[in-house]
């Protein structure tokens, strides 16, 4: 088998948020970049972000500082963060809102004319800089235009199926192009994983199809430790009514403007339990909770905007006692305001038009008139790819990663809009970095070997006999059922450990798998390379799981419910072993310097 | 209502057949089920080879535009319930080269949005530290509705002039033209109009507002068209009547 090659100095593999601002940073320092997307530009997984950016501009409450947010994303993230990335984000996050405001980014504004923000789940100060519900799409819009503008090469409906890596330092990657199947391969002085998340390794998701894990599975098996695997994000409002839309987000931004979430007897049972740590900031009657959302700088939040991790177990306790709805989840109400605000109607749509049509349409619900029904759904995974904070790069030298793929900002839960400032902050810091390894590193050579055995590999699935394997849609979602029911928001020890043997189980089936039809635009094709990664990256959040014996953020264990000081120690990291079984291991967190031990303390 | 319905799906597999043919599928029809859900079915349990473009599922990526019973539509947001009893006929979208079953080529489309320079000129550019570009809520609304494109390219679909002259720079894209020169903080309308006003651009518009009908996200790109027409028109007068220091 020829290839098909291309050369870049950096390679980007992802064209979401963080792809597309690494790719523009890298372009601005002069360099040859290359950026390689699962889907069609303009269209990944960003622009379903809803709720807005979250960074510390304190156009609406001067009291915010980088320092706050710097606090609340440590406290958020229960102290395992990367401490440094923390930093590095709240401080940098604001530049990055302004440079792409300056870019012609759309944003609400503020009577004077400044960027508008909102109020988030564990947010002190209102900080989500927002456009309506639709602040994701704005920013890919503007990334996009952006990006063209500089004239960035894009491959376009490109899948990755393998990073090729010579002596430690990565060389490129090989993948195919859905259109007509044909494989190429990529080399590059350094590339930048850009790949999102792996939702669709479970069965409820707010994740689309392409969220499969490529990113972590590709560095994983290219040599690169991953982090933290075990911190799944269980966003607490999805859809789960009707079946076909389950898992679509409902965005946290309803909370924000003063949805309530109530059980069937129509109790508001946030208040029932409200933890420690949140207590002082927490508003202890409905009508200081209100008044935070309409902006009284005196009142404190409502427990509807404690974290996501929090928020998705006390529904999941309503519905586990018989307190649910009637499809098991519980109503979130925004209609309610009315008996507040004279024009509720209007502004409800007005302020959430994308939830106000997701409902009419998808669900047939008017959300000014009804409560909605909402239920947990995986969302974000907190753990990925293990990388310096400062530059990015991984343990693989010149391979970098950014945004969803990455590790470390998080900690153990992620609060609602450090998303879309991670993507931006970090996006421009890989962008960077891996320009400058890039002119500092000559290129290392392609072992086309390692190149033509992954294409074969990939190519598997046609060889088998007919009648002989199986089809890799059933296989899926078996391993989504599984790691929904086994690893899922409750998790123990001996389901985890089934669902390690249900993973070899599935393992086997794979290696079975079979697909009919030709190599062009063959969407089962494409299913039987995901599962490869899902499995990898399934795998990877099971060990992570089993090791991390207590409960902390998105990861809740029954049989170990609190949390315990000695885990807040050290990170989980997992990587390949020499004879390729997959390792998990303690890692010890490095030490807080004194000045951000003190703003912690300063903020509590 | 029956709990079934058929589907006849466009299939085009240009190794096989030169042309375009329908297969026909039988699917379950709950009320809640909207096309993509029975295209969806259709590939992961009786026939994993069809092709189309899907994504997020809730209407804001515009990635699974394709002709629902002739119209364009997006597949995520159309009940298929809505077209009980059936058959329902799912064909690609129309105006696009076909490049297998509902997938279509849109380089085109991408070219002639870029082609309207969809990017905040401006001549100086102040530092980041003096804070953002100030724009007042009523500055904003301005040009806010044409800031919701999607890039679904139903508009195109549905433009019976693009159908015919594929050279018209087309409604999306003068949409997202309009979305800037409206845009407070934008200093490049004069060189856009340039763009636009050339034979391909507005002028090949005869105002038949079926992009306006079939956009999803209400952008009007009919009313951009409009509103464009009506701009230039001025211009050219004013550069007739008006001194050029008045104009």
């Amino acid at each position: 088998m020829d290839f098909e090659t291309h050369d870049y100095d950096v390679l980007v593999i992802g064209a979401g948020g963080a792809g597309l601002r690494a790719a523009i940073e890298a372009s601005a320092a002069g360099v040859q970049v290359g950026l390689i997307c699962k889907s069609l530009l303009g269209k990944a997984h960003t622009v379903m972000a809803e709720g807005g950016v979250a960074a510390a501009l304190a156009n609406v409450d001067d009291r915010d500082s980088w320092k706050v947010h710097f606090a609340d994303t440590m406290r958020g993230g229960q102290y395992v963060n990367n401490w440094r990335m923390a930093e590095l984000h709240a401080k940098e996050a604001p530049d990055r809102v302004r440079e792409l405001e300056a870019w012609g980014a759309v944003f609400d504004r503020t009577a004077d004319g400044r960027i508008l923000q909102r109020n988030f789940g564990g947010h002190r100060y209102p900080r989500l800089a927002h456009v309506g519900d639709r602040t994701g799409l704005e920013l890919i819009r503007t990334l996009q235009d952006e990006g063209v503008h500089r004239g960035i090469d894009v491959h376009m409906e490109f899948t990755v199926v393998s990073l090729l890596a010579t002596d430690g330092r990565a060389s490129g990657v090989v993948g195919y192009e859905r259109e007509r199947g044909r494989f190429k391969v990529f080399g590059a002085s350094a590339v930048i994983l850009a790949t999102g998340g792996a939702g669709r390794a479970y069965k409820i998701t707010s994740n689309s199809w392409e969220g499969t894990g490529d990113g972590h599975s590709l560095a994983y098996h290219a040599g690169a430790e991953l982090l933290d695997m075990e911190f799944i994000q269980f966003h607490p409002t999805g859809m789960i009514w009707p079946p076909s839309v389950q898992g679509i987000l409902v965005t946290e931004g309803v909370r924000g403007e003063g949805g309530i979430l109530l059980n069937r007897d129509g109790r508001r049972f946030m208040f029932d339990d409200i933890p420690d740590a949140y207590r002082k900031q927490t508003a202890d009657n409905e009508d200081e909770g209100w008044r935070y959302t309409q902006g009284d700088k005196n009142a404190r939040r409502p427990p509807e905007l404690l974290t996501r991790d929090h928020v998705a177990r006390c529904i999941m306790r309503e519905v586990r006692d018989g307190r649910g709805s009637p499809h098991g989840g519980v109503f979130l109400d925004i209609a309610w305001i009315k008996k507040r605000l004279a024009n509720g109607e209007e502004h409800i749509r007005r302020k959430l038009p994308s939830m106000y049509h997701q409902f009419k349409e998808l669900a047939d619900i008017d959300i000014t008139k009804e409560p909605m029904e909402v239920g947990p759904t995986t969302h974000y995974i907190m753990g990925g790819v293990r990388v310096d904070g400062d530059t990015q790069m991984s343990s693989v030298q010149g391979l970098f990663a950014a945004g969803e793929c990455a590790a470390g900002i998080n900690g153990a839960n992620r609060l609602g809009g450090n998303s879309l400032s991670d993507l931006l902050v970090f996006g421009k810091r890989a962008g960077e970095h891996a320009a400058a390894f890039a002119r500092e590193h000559r290129r290392v050579s392609i072992d086309t070997a390692a190149a033509r055995a992954a294409a074969d590999r990939a190519l598997k699935p046609f060889e088998a006999g007919p009648g002989g394997g199986e089809n890799p849609y059933a296989i899926q979602s078996a391993l989504q059922e599984m790691m929904q029911a086994l690893v899922g928001i409750v998790r123990n020890e001996d389901d985890m450990q089934r669902a390690l043997q249900g993973l070899t189980a599935l393992r086997t089936r794979v290696e079975r798998a079979v697909v009919t039809g030709h190599r062009e635009y063959n969407p089962g094709w494409h299913t039987s390379i995901d599962l490869g990664h899902l499995l990898t990256v399934s795998e990877a959040i099971t060990r992570s799981a089993i090791e991390r014996k207590e409960s902390r953020g998105g990861h809740f264990r029954e049989d170990f419910p609190e949390k315990d000081p000695r885990f807040a120690m050290f990170n989980v990291v997992t990587a390949k072993a020499s004879d390729g079984s997959m390792q998990v291991r303690r890692v010890p967190l490095p030490a807080m310097p004194a000045e951000l031990k003190q703003i912690i303390e300063d903020q509590k | 209502m029956s709990d079934h319905i058929t589907l006849h799906v466009a299939r085009y597999r240009p190794e096989k057949a030169s042309e375009t043919t329908f297969d026909a599928f039988e699917l379950p029809c709950p009320k809640e089920w909207v096309v993509l859900d029975g295209l969806n079915h259709i590939k992961d349990r009786m026939d994993g080879t069809l092709s189309y473009r899907w994504s997020c599922r809730m209407g804001i990526c515009g990635s699974c535009g394709m002709l629902v019973n002739g119209e364009p539509k997006l597949a995520c947001a159309t009940f298929l319930s809505d077209y009980a009893p059936g058959p329902v006929r799912v064909e690609p979208l129309r105006n696009f080269p076909v490049i297998r079953d509902l997938v279509v080529e849109m380089g085109d489309f991408m070219s002639k949005l870029t082609r309207i320079k969809p990017w905040i000129v401006r001549q100086v550019e102040k530092p980041l530290s003096d804070g953002e570009y100030r724009q007042t809520p009523g500055e904003l609304d301005e040009y806010k509705q044409f800031s919701m494109c999607i890039n679904c390219m139903l508009c195109y679909s549905a433009c019976p002039i693009y159908g015919l002259d594929p050279h018209f720079i087309g409604p999306a894209a003068i949409a997202l033209a309009q979305r800037y020169n409206l845009d407070s903080r934008d200093e490049g309308a004069a060189e856009r109009m340039q763009i636009l006003s050339e034979h391909d651009g507005i002028w090949g518009c005869t105002f038949v507002g079926e992009c306006t009908k079939v956009c999803p996200k209400h952008v009007d790109p009919a009313g951009a068209i409009q509103r464009y027409k009506l701009q230039s028109a001025v211009e050219w007068v004013k550069a007739f009547v008006l001194p050029r220091a008045a104009q």
